[in-house]
């Protein structure tokens, strides 16, 4: 795998980097990332890893672009309400840099889905927001032995960490053995 | 804003794996609090008694996560007998029969600042953060009619009431949402 003259170009600031360089270029070339939710955190996270040239972004997301989604989802806009939220994030994230691959999965991640899916990618990053599909997520990690980075977010805090008990780290389930009652659960 | 900041780091984290550069956030937990401006960090063990990735495990394979997610407290586990349906008005049929029904008293179960963004004229602020039959100053002879943002809240409250012996009850079904397109389109929706 090499760079082209327009990748090199574009990616200079990277490539005189000694923490980054060509290898470490070619690294972010070859990857290929698998992000659930392209909402509040998929918004930022999928267009940083389009622009510094992750080599293929996997979308899941099923929902589509609401107006109220619109003041915090910063990739999609207004002009998108109504479209599939993988599809908006992907013109988004391709306007920005061309050179990647977007896969989008306008779907809704099951156990029936998921093994499959995350058998494709090298790393899993967790933008969704419920505990049904966080378990979900976290176990399909684990069977898969893929890292996964976790971000949550609730009113004004956020949480983030990278589960991989592959190397000794714990998961989720270390964190949180079971689900909050669903009464408390905030809708 | 919160996500683009939460994001952004989830990112780092991402581009340092691929990199393999810098410390890892494993084993780490970085919470962020917005308000009061700090990143405060947890550590995070393995736990050997992990039902996934413990010594024993006892989830070998993908599970049922809608049931396993579903774990109802003590006292709220839905009653067979009673039925919710039977409570229920549409918006048009909940403004019909307020409208005829110059005793009855309609409580909202909102917070107050759902409060704030809009409510039903006539309507009594009673918030379920905060909501007691005992103390809600309602008559039991009163019909009372409830609504919240979606239906749900209402309902609880609904059934608390059921159970402290008010029996003339009604809830706005779709809640203010629905009501708000389905009777006044002049209210925000939010």
């Amino acid at each position: 795998m090499t760079l082209n003259n327009e990748e090199i170009n574009r990616y200079s600031r990277h490539l005189t980097l000694p923490e980054v360089g060509m290898g470490g270029q070619l690294k972010l070339k070859e990857a290929k990332i698998l992000m659930i939710g392209a909402g509040g955190l998929g918004s930022p996270l999928g267009m940083y890893l389009g622009a510094v040239g992750i080599g293929k972004l996997g979308l899941v997301d099923f929902d589509v672009v609401d107006h109220t989604n619109l003041h915090r989802q910063i990739a999609h806009a207004a002009s998108d309400e109504g479209r599939p939220k993988v599809h908006s994030l992907c013109d988004t994230i391709l306007a920005g840099n061309s050179n990647i691959e977007v896969e989008v999965h306008n779907i809704r991640l099951e156990r029936e889905n998921v093994l499959e899916l995350f058998g494709q990618y090298d790393i899993i990053a967790d933008g969704s927001d419920n505990f049904e599909t966080r378990y979900l997520i976290n176990d399909a990690a684990y069977f898969t032995k893929k890292p996964l980075v976790s971000a949550s977010i609730f009113r004004f805090q956020g949480q983030i960490t990278i589960f991989d008990p592959e190397s000794g780290g714990p998961c989720y389930r270390c964190l949180y053995s079971e689900p909050p009652p669903a009464a408390l659960v905030p809708s | 804003m919160l996500p683009g900041v939460v994001g952004l780091i989830q990112a780092t984290e991402v581009i340092k794996l691929i990199l393999e550069n810098g410390v890892p956030l494993k084993g780490r937990l970085l919470l962020y609090d917005a308000m009061k401006m700090n990143f405060k960090e947890v550590r995070v063990r393995k736990d050997p008694e992990c039902a996934l990735c413990g010594k024993h495990p006892t989830v070998t394979e993908l599970i049922d996560y809608r049931e396993f997610c579903d774990i109802q407290l003590p006292g709220t586990a839905v009653q067979e007998e009673f039925d919710e349906d039977s409570f229920e008005l549409s918006p048009l049929e909940f403004k019909t029969a307020l409208d005829q029904d110059p005793a009855a008293v309609l409580v909202d179960v909102r917070e107050q600042y759902e409060w704030d963004i809009c409510y039903i004229d006539g309507a009594r602020l009673l918030p379920t953060s905060s909501f007691d039959p005992a103390t809600s100053g309602l008559d039991k002879e009163t019909p009372i009619y409830l609504y919240c943002y979606k239906g749900q809240r209402s309902m609880t409250a609904l059934k608390e009431l059921w159970n402290a012996g008010y029996k003339n009850l009604k809830n706005l079904k779709g809640g203010i949402d629905l009501w708000a397109e389905e009777v006044d389109p002049d209210m925000p929706q939010y």
